[in-house]
């Protein structure tokens, strides 16, 4: 723990100036549930922090919009899980971050800070003396040949096998959420599914953002598919723990058959990872026990196991078809 | 001996103050100039230090004090609990070059902030020479050794050997030879250790958590080479310990050390991550139990063979059998027990320290035995109740494990379960499964002397020496006295865990209210008679008080002593000098167990195979309650462990670096609120005849003998699966 400057600008045209005098040693800090918790472990040292956590027009959100869903980035995890009409229209947003860490982190952590959460990882949070590419490029992979139940089967490399540890940014994934960000060069929009990188060998660099910039909203384009969905979290104890295997899944189906499908999947991957095959082999078919259970091990097929974590292929299949036969009864009460 | 009458169930003395906040706490002692401190750690699995940078560390602004192993001359290591000494370990470290284990302290870094503290400790670096280590069971290098062949006091480690259980074995016609592995785990008490210390002159004040402060008094002051004279420890309160804090740890002397060189207070917090290994742990350990009976489900025989982790430095002892062999009536019984020596800190006491895996491991082979028998697995246990103990020859104290048995099935609703696996389900198709499992714990007694004074203006101040780690020993003694007194329990100002008072004995082991309590009641008997000689024509309802100012006399004060049966005298001696001093299970005339039952009902999900606990039923004879509410507590408490320790609590070891890997509460996952259904607790409280003047044994560690095998045997119920390891996951079930 060392000392740091710190600036909280009012406005996001303050807080891109300050990014843009601060930069490159500055880190934006928002609920700080993950940024303080790795600056105590000594994981990150930053020398500048921007507190976006007071930028007032960035704390609210819109799910009553017939075209999209709006989320500011600093809007409570917990306030938009308590809202009744995503509750009711897309389960999955909702649960996904009820189901996620704790009332007190929740009431703390915002949902942009919430996309970039670092991975659970123990050799990458443990520090020296453990190898670890993700925070010393170069240095090795202890998690490989290591305690590995916790870590990833798709998308990983021989550099890194860490999971992308969060639930929201799954969800969001099923539902092809866009990005809006803005930097001292200007504002873009990402798709969801470009923000992370698959760890390749450069683990260390997790997203596509630039380290001054900052994402001020997060849309969700309107579906029906979003009221049959479902958020589906398996873990180690009912409260209070990251995933093992989850799966955010959500159907449009007419009669039996199934029109859209979307899955994406946490705890399993090195980022949030759509299951696209999945999805095509429902496509136009009837939505049973057998197509879900093959939809489910079909995601799996390019798992590579290591040590202790080869139960997730079996886990994560079975996630993916109770998910899928969850959404299908939402589907047929809606 | 005829002990007092059921107790009434009140708050608990404390409670307003705890809700409140307002609990004095070790760490909460913030003496002025105080400067904070932190401690960096050993990054190898083992060696030597080759040198320690501090120059860096120097350098951050606030930083005061650097101490190593070059700065501890004249400093003696107090020694091991289970070799005369006080800590929980041989090993202090900044004592010399040698580093036993990861984790193991290298520096401690003294600052005027605890933010400048922590800088420093992350800017000390060292060289080392390394060594080859091992730390898991089956590592190459661990040393495997026969406990009995070890210098250890016999027969209390010796293997027990009662009839010919080998030869009854195999002439049995109905047997089970199964092994069981549990994995190593941390108590893990909300409170972390801390140690305030402060110099006045020649004279040292110690605030600490801890379950001993003599002992910390006299094994500081050893390792100081002062007088025990110089030195007071304070800890009224412990918020947690559950063994951890049972003996001295490395950091108490270090801090003292550095207050005296700097000359003003120093307090240091141990962060989580570094109490993973610097303090005492559950060893892992293995287990094969083999069982024989009779096609008529009389079981005539038991083998109980026992591997257990210990340090390569220390011989922490496994007495495992001393419990299962007790469990049930079984004629001949067989043991042994082995070490491993590791490269790991000591492990040590934690919550039923040896009785937690005993249990699962001899509980669930009693339920293998239970199906091979094709029998009730309640009615095979009451069908091998035995009166007295097959390994003396001597009666129990007291034994009411037939009905806990019996009013547990009752409360649980037992008749209705059907006894093939997978034969309970709910509509949705989850898998339902019952499952049954007994504990025992021993009952031993540790000298205790209890001071009483009370005064013309009502005040009623109970000075005993036992400790308050949230069991509810205040309540405990409060209500001993106030039965006597006629007061009510709050009316008791209870004086404890500081080395002013008469001298404590170590608490732990669930004897403290065995111990504590027949003194506080033996002085409050006294005071009553000193009262009743005062003013012999006193209404009943005249008030201590009262009786004092009629009498003119300001206040009246007592002492009493109480020590188990048969104890020498010299007993008190070892108490006072900090030593372990208990006497049990075995008597002169008797031998003295506390007995549990638990049924657990578990649902297993049928696809992801997530196991829920929705209910539990425990019933528990602790002989007489002498304080109904926060015994109820301590059942549920043990039986959540027992949740945790079957389902979910394992210390991971990466044999290619040693220490612990998830050392936080995030990764090292206890059971949160929403793992916990309905725990319905009950007490059989009977009196004990014969242990002690108040009829109580012990009850906060039996709580925690055989939930973890009840969760097992219901999962087997529910799925057909038989898991042989702690903790039971989702992939042992998929
Ligand atoms: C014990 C614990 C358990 C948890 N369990 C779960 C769980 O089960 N599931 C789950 O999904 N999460 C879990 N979390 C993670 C938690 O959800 C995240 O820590 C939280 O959402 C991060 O949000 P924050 O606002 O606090 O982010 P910060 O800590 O403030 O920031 C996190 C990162 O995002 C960057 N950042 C923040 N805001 C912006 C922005 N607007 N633009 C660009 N960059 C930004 C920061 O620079 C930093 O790198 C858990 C956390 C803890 C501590």
């Amino acid at each position: 723990m060392r000392s740091f400057a710190y600036a909280r600008p009012l406005t996001v045209m303050a807080a891109v100036q300050a990014l843009a005098d601060a930069s490159p040693h500055a880190r934006i800090i928002a609920g700080g549930t993950t940024l303080y918790d790795l600056m105590k472990l000594n994981i990150e040292a930053p020398q500048a922090l921007v507190d976006v956590s007071r930028l007032g027009e960035l704390t609210t959100f819109d799910t009553s919009g017939t075209r999209e869903l709006v989320f500011g980035a600093m809007a409570r995890m917990s306030d938009i899980a308590a809202d009744r009409t995503l509750q009711t229209d897309y389960p999955a947003l909702a649960e996904s971050l009820w189901l996620a860490a704790s009332p007190q982190v929740r009431n703390m952590a915002t949902v942009g800070g919430n996309l970039l959460q670092r991975t659970r990882c123990a050799y990458f949070r443990g520090g020296a003396p453990y190898p670890c590419n993700k925070r010393q490029p170069g240095s090795g992979c202890a998690a490989i040949g290591g305690l590995d139940r916790s870590h990833a089967i798709l998308g990983t490399s021989t550099s890194c096998v860490a999971v992308y540890p969060g639930d929201w940014a799954v969800a969001l994934a099923a539902f092809d959420a866009q990005l809006d960000t803005v930097s001292p060069r200007g504002e873009r929009t990402i798709p969801i599914d470009e923000l992370h990188r698959e760890p390749g060998e450069t683990p260390h660099l997790e997203t596509i953002l630039k380290p001054d910039e900052l994402i001020v909203r997060i849309r969700v384009p309107v579906t029906v598919a979003g009221r049959a969905s479902t958020y589906h979290k398996i873990r180690d104890r009912a409260s209070y723990a990251f995933a093992l295997a989850s799966a955010a899944v959500a159907l449009r189906v007419d009669g039996d058959t199934v029109r859209e499908a979307r899955i994406a999947l946490g705890g399993v991957a090195t980022r949030p990872w759509r299951a696209r095959d999945a999805e095509r082999a429902l496509m136009g078919g009837a939505l049973t026990e057998g197509s879900a259970r093959a939809a489910g091990e079909l995601a799996f097929t390019a798992a590579r196991t290591g040590q202790y974590n080869r139960f997730k292929v079996e886990l994560g299949a079975r996630t993916i078809a109770e998910a899928l036969m969850i959404a299908k009864g939402r589907a047929k009460t809606s | 001996m005829t002990g007092p009458g059921p107790f009434p169930d009140v708050a608990r003395v404390d409670a307003r103050d705890k809700v409140r906040g307002m609990t004095p706490y070790g760490a909460d002692n913030h003496p002025p100039n105080l400067a904070h401190a932190m401690l960096v750690t050993a990054q190898i699995g083992k060696g030597r230090l080759v040198k320690v940078d501090t120059d860096a560390a120097r350098a951050v602004a606030g930083v005061q004090l650097v101490l190593t192993h070059q700065d501890t001359e004249g400093l003696k290591a107090d020694g091991y609990l289970f070799a005369n000494g006080r800590s929980f370990q041989s090993v202090q470290p900044m004592i010399g070059t040698a580093i036993a284990y990861r984790g193991q302290p290298i520096a401690l870094v003294v600052a005027d902030s605890l933010e400048a503290a922590i800088e420093g400790a992350e800017q000390v670096s060292a060289e080392y020479v390394t060594a080859p280590f091992s730390v898991t069971l089956d590592s190459e290098g661990t040393e495997i050794l026969a406990q009995a062949d070890l210098p250890l006091p016999k027969p209390a480690f010796a293997d027990k050997n009662v009839g010919d259980a080998d030869a009854a074995l195999a002439a049995a016609p109905v047997t089970v030879d199964a092994v069981y592995d549990s994995a190593p785990q941390h108590q893990n008490p909300i409170e972390l250790i801390a140690t305030v210390a402060s110099w006045d002159g020649d004279e040292l004040t110690v605030y600490e958590s801890t379950q001993h402060v003599e002992g910390i008094r006299q094994g500081l002051a050893f390792e100081l080479g002062i007088s025990p004279d110089k030195v007071r420890v304070i800890s009224p309160f412990c918020g947690g310990s559950f063994g951890q804090k049972n003996a001295m740890h490395a950091q108490t002397v270090l801090v003292a050390l550095a207050a005296r060189t700097l000359g003003r207070p120093v307090k240091l917090v141990v962060p989580r991550s570094q109490l993973f290994h610097n303090t005492s742990f559950r060893p892992p350990t293995r287990h094969r139990v083999r069982l024989g009976a009779d096609r008529a489900g009389k079981i005539v025989a038991a083998v109980h063979e026992i591997d257990q982790q210990t340090s390569r430095h220390d011989l922490f002892p496994s007495m495992a059998t001393d419990t299962s062999a007790r469990l049930h009536g079984i004629p001949n019984f067989r043991s042994r027990e082995r070490l491993r020596r590791t490269d790991v800190q000591t492990p040590g006491f934690m919550r039923a320290p040896w009785e937690h895996a005993a249990a699962f491991a001899f509980e669930s082979a009693i339920d293998e035995l239970a199906y091979a028998l094709d029998r009730d697995p309640v009615e095979l246990r009451l069908a091998n109740e035995l009166p007295y103990d097959v390994v003396t020859g001597k009666p129990f104290s007291s034994r009411h494990l037939s009905e806990c048995l019996r009013r547990g099935a009752e409360l649980f609703g037992w008749a209705r379960r059907r006894m093939a696996p997978r034969s309970m389900r709910e509509t949705d198709g989850t898998l339902v499964g019952w499952g049954v499992a007994t504990g025992a714990y021993p009952s031993v007694i540790s000298p205790s002397i209890a001071q009483l004074r009370v005064t013309d203006d009502g005040g009623i101040v109970l000075n005993v020496g036992v400790q308050e780690m949230g069991q509810g020993a205040r309540n405990a003694v409060a209500a001993a006295v106030a039965d006597v007194l006629k007061v009510r329990a709050d009316q008791v100002t209870t004086l404890l865990g500081d080395t002013k008072g008469p001298p404590p004995h170590l608490t732990a082991g669930s004897w403290g209210t065995a111990t504590a309590v027949p003194a506080a009641r033996q002085a409050a008997i006294d005071m009553r008679e000193a009262l009743r000689k005062l003013q012999p024509e006193a209404s009943n309802g005249a008030t201590p008080a009262g009786i004092l100012r009629h009498a003119k006399r300001p206040f009246l004060e007592v002492e009493a002593r109480h020590q188990a049966p048969g104890a020498p005298d010299a007993v008190f001696d070892r108490m006072k000098q900090g030593l372990l001093a208990y006497v049990g299970p075995e008597f002169p005339e008797f031998v003295s167990f506390s007995f549990i039952a638990h049924f657990v009902e578990v649902h297993v999900e049928p696809a992801t195979c997530r196991v829920r606990v929705p209910r539990v039923v425990t019933v528990a004879d602790c002989g007489r309650v002498v304080s109904p509410r926060t015994a109820a507590s301590q059942l549920r408490g043990g039986v959540v462990w027992g949740i945790g320790g079957a389902l979910r609590e394992a210390s991971e070891v990466d044999p290619r670096y040693g220490g612990f890997l998830n050392a936080d509460l995030a990764e090292y996952l206890v059971p949160v609120n929403a793992d916990i259904g309905d725990i319905q607790v009950d007490f059989v409280d009977k009196p004990d005849p014969m242990l002690n003047n108040a009829g109580v044994k012990g009850l906060g560690e039996v709580a925690n003998v055989g939930p973890a095998a009840a969760v097992a045997n219901a999962v087997y119920h529910a799925t057909g699966r038989r898991v042989r390891h702690l903790p039971i996951r989702i992939e042992d079930l998929l």
